[in-house]
């Protein structure tokens, strides 16, 4: 359901398999108090309100987990863990969920935190006056009730299994401010924002630093650790890795397309690397309308010429991790049978000569370097089965457009890392769907779309998921290339980094060695 | 001399609404419509018509031109859609930091290209002033990302003996702001020193064939006392028109420099606003970049004008 602009947030993921060198979670009386420490992330922060910047990125994902807190959090093995929320239970057909608010929180300008403010925050960015780009995420939801001072309940338009995981992540839509706050400052809020995170926002100068001060009054007591962390955005990524190297940064966000530093840092016993194998994967959709992608052995070919191995040593030297379903291994879903097509360049040929015409057809391509590189490997495997693709490259800001409309023969996308598979699944696959890209409709599929979104037990959406990824794979109507790994390098004295869940960088209870 | 000014200031109009005309289309050409950067991943067809009607993008280029130019006219320069900062806000924030970048870039280019000149000049095709020439040259080929990069590791990775990255206001901290300041101030010296010091040294060349630097020969002066007092002063005017333009360069080499050393000034506010499609802030700052680059010029010419009576006569 997203397009593969800069990585983009909703929610965590369910349960994940992932390692971190270096950063441990460590035993619990290791925590040292005291200390500050800088975080260098890629892009300038725009703001906090929702209703100005619509969405928040990954740097403002950072900064988010520490000035504001969400109703649930995601703990070590990717369960809802309480944080605002104390507890939680659901209706029978998942559209009703009630939560049980933490007593006695308030934010830091004294509000006083309760179920009031939840539905607050709520009603703003779904109000179609305000015209909140975040209120999109949110449609799902139907409303916020607030029956009493601790108690909220999310009345759902279609039945969320997940809802708890869903809340977790530290997005425009989750995060809790004060409604005293935006209320009383108006166009400033965005640059001042109020939460009941651990840390307050001291001062902000724009392009430069964003300085956040320990909460003494937060809620968990003991928590947190550093007296102070500084976020800096170090847009060029070599000076960002010579920033963590000269100490000027602790922690840096990076990725797998700047491979010489992780392996750099890797190698360096000061550094640690940390990763994340997400679920989700970056992605591409074929409009099935358009011939000769409308001819399923053209697209089979097509998929069957993909060396994911060639293109990862080519593209991010190997770290890159191929992917043949669009759950990848960081998803609880576990197929013995994902239906993958084998990688067979000879198959191809021959199912490409069965076709018949000549195989000539036109990808989007976003207009970046990267863009570029991946349009071009994918062009060369293509070209090698004797399938002519042209790459257009277009403005990042056109892709999602040109699919809305399916002006595309083959466009690129992206599943990024959830707590649930049905959000996505079922918005890029079921019939109807806007941005069912492929244009291709199956009542089989639909079926257990709707079946796996209605369904609680794991192990019964597992065999749906599965299913799912069969057809797909099978009629070839999307491909997956590689998997979600998101990356932070950090100083080997920053402990407590927690999974990066969605690719966001926590801070937010870190500790000096 | 006023009537001078006041033709001078009538150019100036015509030139400012070029560079506003043209700073309008070219960000208004840039691919990518400001609709569906805002709407981002929700660009349905529908919500774009509507947002482009609430925006006034479906009226005709010229109407927008005339709109945006009324309100600049207003002192309304706009506001950015994702911060909602204004573009004054903006641009007054992190003006001094460019600006600072800039007069230490300039101050280092002179204190290492003047004296170089003149030590070449003193003993012009001799082995010093060959070998310092082809430098020169060797330097304005190296591109600015890279003599920041090599200047990072060796200073800050290899020896720490300066940050890498970062920014403190110089009323906070003084000696931290120069001691961030100085790599990236260095790194656009290294681009500028070759001009500076070729244009000075081949002015010395030519003042010292002058008669009166062979009377004061004659005369039994020191060469030191020749080329200090004598030659240096009227060999300096292609200089300081050299320094005068060399800001506008500086303002280009500033965009990488300050992304690369990560300082808050308008280059990487430019940078940021074309990545995010900000077109109000980009539009806004490029017009009064280019403005003060006018004026900066007009500036010039009147100094010229002070300092050699048959410009502002119209005899030049």
């Amino acid at each position: 359901m997203k397009a593969p602009t800069r990585p983009r947030k909703l929610a965590p993921i369910f349960l994940v398999t992932a390692f971190a060198i270096g950063a441990s979670i460590g035993t619990a009386h290791a925590q040292k108090q005291g200390g500050s420490i800088t975080v260098g992330q890629e892009l300038d922060i725009p703001g906090f309100d929702p209703l100005k910047v619509g969405v928040y990125d990954t740097s403002a994902n950072t900064a988010a987990a520490a000035i504001f807190d969400t109703l649930t959090g995601m703990d070590d093995k990717g369960e809802p863990e309480p944080r605002l929320a104390l507890s939680w239970s659901h209706s029978d057909d998942f559209k009703t969920w009630t939560f049980k608010l933490r007593p006695g929180v308030k934010f830091h300008d004294g509000t006083p935190f309760n179920a009031q403010a939840v539905k607050e925050n709520f009603d703003r960015q779904k109000d179609p006056a305000n015209k909140c780009r975040c209120a999109f995420y949110i449609a799902f939801i139907h409303d916020v009730q607030a029956p009493d001072e601790l108690t909220v309940v999310y009345n759902l338009n279609d039945p969320s299994v997940n809802l708890p995981a869903i809340l977790t992540i530290q997005s425009s839509n989750n995060v809790i401010h004060s409604p005293t706050a935006w209320k009383t400052k108006g166009d400033d809020y965005s640059r001042n924002p109020v939460g009941t995170g651990p840390y307050i926002l001291k001062s902000w100068t724009a392009g430069d630093r964003m300085v956040l001060e320990k909460n003494p009054d937060y809620w968990n007591k003991g928590h947190p650790y550093l007296d102070r962390i500084i976020l800096k955005p170090l847009p060029d990524t070599q000076s960002r890795f010579a920033s963590l190297q000269s100490g000027e940064a602790d922690v840096i966000w990076d990725d797998e397309y700047d491979a010489d530093s992780i392996l750099k840092a890797q190698k360096d016993p000061k550094l640690a690397v940390n990763t994340y194998k997400g679920s989700g994967a970056a992605v591409y959709a074929f409009n099935t309308k358009t011939p000769p992608l409308d001819d399923v052995r053209v697209r089979q070919a097509l998929v069957m010429a993909l060396d994911r191995k060639k293109m990862s040593q080519a593209i991010t030297n190997g770290l890159a991790r191929p992917a043949t379903n669009p759950y990848g291994d960081g998803s609880w879903v576990k197929c013995k049978d994902d239906g993958a097509l084998p990688e067979d360049p000879d198959k191809a040929k021959v199912l490409l000569k069965a076709y018949g015409k000549p195989v000539d057809f036109k990808m989007l391509v976003t207009a970046t370097p990267r863009g570029r590189t991946v349009g071009q490997v994918l062009q060369q495997l293509w070209k090698r089965v004797g399938a002519n693709m042209e790459i257009e490259q277009v403005d990042q800001a056109t892709i999602p457009p040109r699919a809305f409309m399916r002006q595309f023969q083959v466009t690129p996308w992206r599943i990024v890392d959830l707590a649930d598979p049905d959000p996505q699944m079922y918005a890029n696959f079921h019939t109807g769907s806007p941005v069912a890209l492929a244009n291709y409709s199956d009542p089989e599929l639909d079926r257990l779309l709707e079946h796996a979104r209605n369904t609680a037990d794991i192990a019964k959406r597992t065999e749906d998921y599965c299913a799912i990824s069969r057809i797909i794979n099978q009629q070839a109507i999307w491909f997956w290339t590689f998997q979600n790994t998101y990356y932070s390098l950090s100083s080997a004295r920053v402990k407590g980094l927690p999974k990066m869940y969605n690719g966001v960088i926590d801070v937010s209870d870190a500790w000096l060695e | 001399m006023l009537g001078f000014v006041a033709r001078r200031l009538l150019y100036l109009l015509p030139v400012l609404l070029a560079v506003s005309l043209l700073t309008f289309l070219i960000a208004s050409l840039l691919p990518g419509d400001l609709a569906y950067v805002i709407l981002g991943d929700q660009a349905t067809p529908e919500k774009v018509e509507a947002l482009r009607h609430d925006m006034g993008l479906d009226q005709p280029i010229l109407i927008r031109y005339l709109g945006w130019l009324g309100h600049i006219l207003q002192g309304d320069f706009g506001r950015s859609f994702r911060t909602g900062q204004t573009v004054l806000q903006a641009v007054g924030e992190r003006l001094p930091v460019s600006l600072e970048l800039m007069i230490l870039a300039e101050f280092l280019g002179l204190l290492i290209g003047v004296p170089l000149a003149i030590a070449c000049a003193a003993k012009a095709g001799g082995a010093f002033d060959r070998f310092m020439t082809s430098t020169a040259f060797g330097m304005l080929s190296v591109p600015t990302f890279l003599s920041a990069i090599l200047l990072i590791y060796l200073f800050a990775v290899e020896l720490h003996w300066l940050p890498a990255t970062g920014y403190v206001p110089l009323s906070e901290d003084p000696i931290g702001n120069l001691r961030f300041f100085v790599l990236p101030a260095l790194t656009l010296a290294l681009a500028e020193w070759p001009g500076i010091m070729r244009v000075l040294r081949s002015d010395l060349i030519t003042t010292l064939q002058e008669d009166y630097i062979a009377l004061a020969r004659a005369k039994g002066l020191t060469p030191r006392r020749i080329l200090f007092v004598h030659a240096l002063k009227p060999s300096s005017l292609t200089l300081v028109t050299i320094t005068g333009i060399n800001i506008g360069r500086l303002i280009g080499g500033a965009v990488i420099v300050e992304t690369i050393f990560a300082l808050p000034g308008i280059g990487r506010l430019l940078v940021s606003a074309i990545g995010t499609r900000d077109l109000i802030i980009l539009q806004g700052v490029v017009l009064l970049v280019a403005a003060g680059f006018v004026i900066m010029n007009f500036v010039v010419d009147m100094l010229y004008a002070v300092l050699d009576p048959r410009i502002r006569h119209g005899h030049a």
